[in-house]
């Protein structure tokens, strides 16, 4: 009779060696499928920033009847000599009743504690409507703001968006609204400025450099310029 | 009490008994081509195959089949020296034992084959005849051409044998039978029938398809690999069976077991 242990022992160990090139091949694919998901996900984000890149040299020309609104441009740049008359319309958290306030300017320091989240002003001569969004701090109203950005593509909501999260400084967010600002309305300079700023928060310095320097061949704006200049010495 | 795996194992003692050939389509075809040749006036007939294909229990079947109706001697083991295997072969001729302290004389013994010719026509089977000296062979074939003798000569296939054949017999021979390893089909059928001759029906059932399949790889179609392996491995099953019952499937033979058989006979390596 055999040794029937020692054959069993030795079965054992010619089962693990004949296991091992599947495993190894196991370990293998394992690897491959990690390594190729990586190099997707990489791959991913870099052509989503590419095409940002791209979609910044080239502004997006949207026909939204909303967003034809050249006064509201005009408006936002604030000329401190043209005294400017406005009514606002305050928009509760709790309800929403909105109480318009006609040809009175207010201060922002004078609004009732628990009313404004989002300010509407409407510039009464020009019998139009402006939405002008001051802050908010709710989350809720950013999801509602950023939803009805999506119903109507007002860049006021985006811009608004955009400007928020940047002196929250989710610099992420703010470049994303501010893109969304460009791709309707390339021509808002603001959301250009906030958008290279973004970027520069988001160690992205070169991108904003190159984004100001196209933006600045056709606009030839000074707060660009001294932007870019900020951005260039490193004192953003 | 004795296990059932004990009597499994004695079916597949190697050996060339009449009674251990199992008929199958190849070993039946080589025989009736063997059968055929030894009709033909051929002087002599080479039988050649690997080892473990059958070539000896092919000759010891065709010498029982035949023994009664025709002069067929079996010399199954070769002879050690030329003169051995000249007083067997003085003996077939003769019919006579040689006298004691007496020699045969070769050319004498050739002569007295020629003279027996159109009177006696005599088989002689020579098993393992790649014992034998080239010299040796070369005084076979004089006896062959004495046409009152016929040589069926049994040889291993292999590199060196090849060429005794080819130096000794390519223009001497007259017909060249090869012996293959079986197939996977007739394996299977050998083990089978093997068992069942032996009234061991249900062991044979635990033979399954995937074991079978297990056991060419392992062996290849050889008869004598086939034997061996079916041996070592029903004398494990029959240590599980005395000694660790749980350790035995008795509704199929384990994979395990099998391998274990083959690590043994050095098949497989760890």
């Amino acid at each position: 009779m055999y040794d029937i242990k020692f054959l069993e022992d030795e079965w054992k160990k010619y089962k693990k060696k004949k296991r091992r090139p599947w495993f190894m091949l196991l370990l293998s694919i394992f690897l491959i499928l990690l390594a190729s998901f990586t190099f997707l996900n990489y791959k991913e984000i870099d052509i989503l920033q590419s095409n940002n890149k791209n979609k910044m040299l080239k502004p997006v020309k949207v026909t939204h009847s909303l967003l034809v609104d050249e006064a509201l441009t005009t408006l936002e740049k604030k000329h401190p000599k043209i005294p400017e008359v406005k009514s606002e319309t305050v928009i509760s958290n709790k309800t929403d009743t909105n109480e318009i306030v006609e040809d009175m300017p207010i201060d922002e320091n004078t609004v009732r504690p628990d009313a404004p989240q989002v300010e509407e002003s409407i510039s009464q001569p020009h019998k139009k409507m402006h939405l002008n969004i001051i802050e908010t701090t709710s989350v809720s109203a950013y999801k509602d703001v950023a939803k009805r950005f999506y119903q109507s593509h007002d860049t006021d909501d985006s811009l608004f968006l955009a400007k928020s999260y940047y002196r929250k400084g989710n610099y992420k967010k703010a470049e994303y609204w501010a893109l969304q600002t460009n791709k309707v309305n390339g021509n808002i300079e603001e959301s250009w400025l906030i958008f290279a700023k973004s970027k520069v928060k988001l160690g992205h310095r070169n991108e904003a450099i190159h984004i100001l320097t196209t933006y600045l061949k056709k606009s030839d704006s000074a707060q660009v310029k001294s932007l870019l200049y900020k951005i260039k010495k490193g004192t953003l | 009490m004795k296990s059932r795996y004990e009597a499994a194992k004695n079916v597949f003692i190697d050996s060339i008994d009449n009674d251990d050939y199992i008929e199958l389509n190849s070993s039946m075809s080589a025989y009736k081509q063997l059968e055929h040749s030894m009709s033909k006036p051929l002087k002599m007939i080479l039988l050649f195959g690997k080892p473990g294909t059958g070539k000896s229990i092919l000759l010891n079947r065709i010498h029982n089949k035949l023994k009664h109706k025709q002069e067929i001697y079996y010399f199954d083991t070769p002879a050690v020296s030329e003169k051995e295997f000249f007083h067997k072969l003085f003996k077939v001729l003769t019919k006579k034992d040689l006298p004691k302290n007496t020699e045969v004389n070769f050319s004498a013994l050739v002569d007295f084959c020629k003279k027996l010719r159109g009177k006696r026509e005599i088989i002689i089977l020579l098993d393992e005849a790649q014992m034998y000296g080239p010299e040796m062979m070369e005084k076979i074939r004089l006896f062959s051409d004495s046409r009152a003798v016929k040589f069926v000569v049994s040889l291993h296939k292999t590199e060196d044998e090849d060429l005794i054949a080819k130096e000794h017999f390519q223009s001497r021979i007259w017909e060249v039978i090869e012996l293959k390893n079986a197939s996977k089909e007739d394996q299977g059928k050998y083990i089978h029938k093997k068992l069942l001759k032996k009234n061991l029906f249900e062991v044979a059932n635990t033979i399954k398809d995937k074991n079978m399949k297990l056991i060419y790889t392992f062996t290849k179609g050889n008869y004598r690999e086939c034997n061996k392996l079916l041996f070592t491995i029903f004398e494990i099953c029959e240590y599980y069976d005395k000694n660790e019952p749980s350790k035995i499937n008795y509704e199929h033979i384990p994979k395990k077991i099998i391998e274990m058989a083959a690590l043994k006979l050095g098949y497989i390596h760890v």
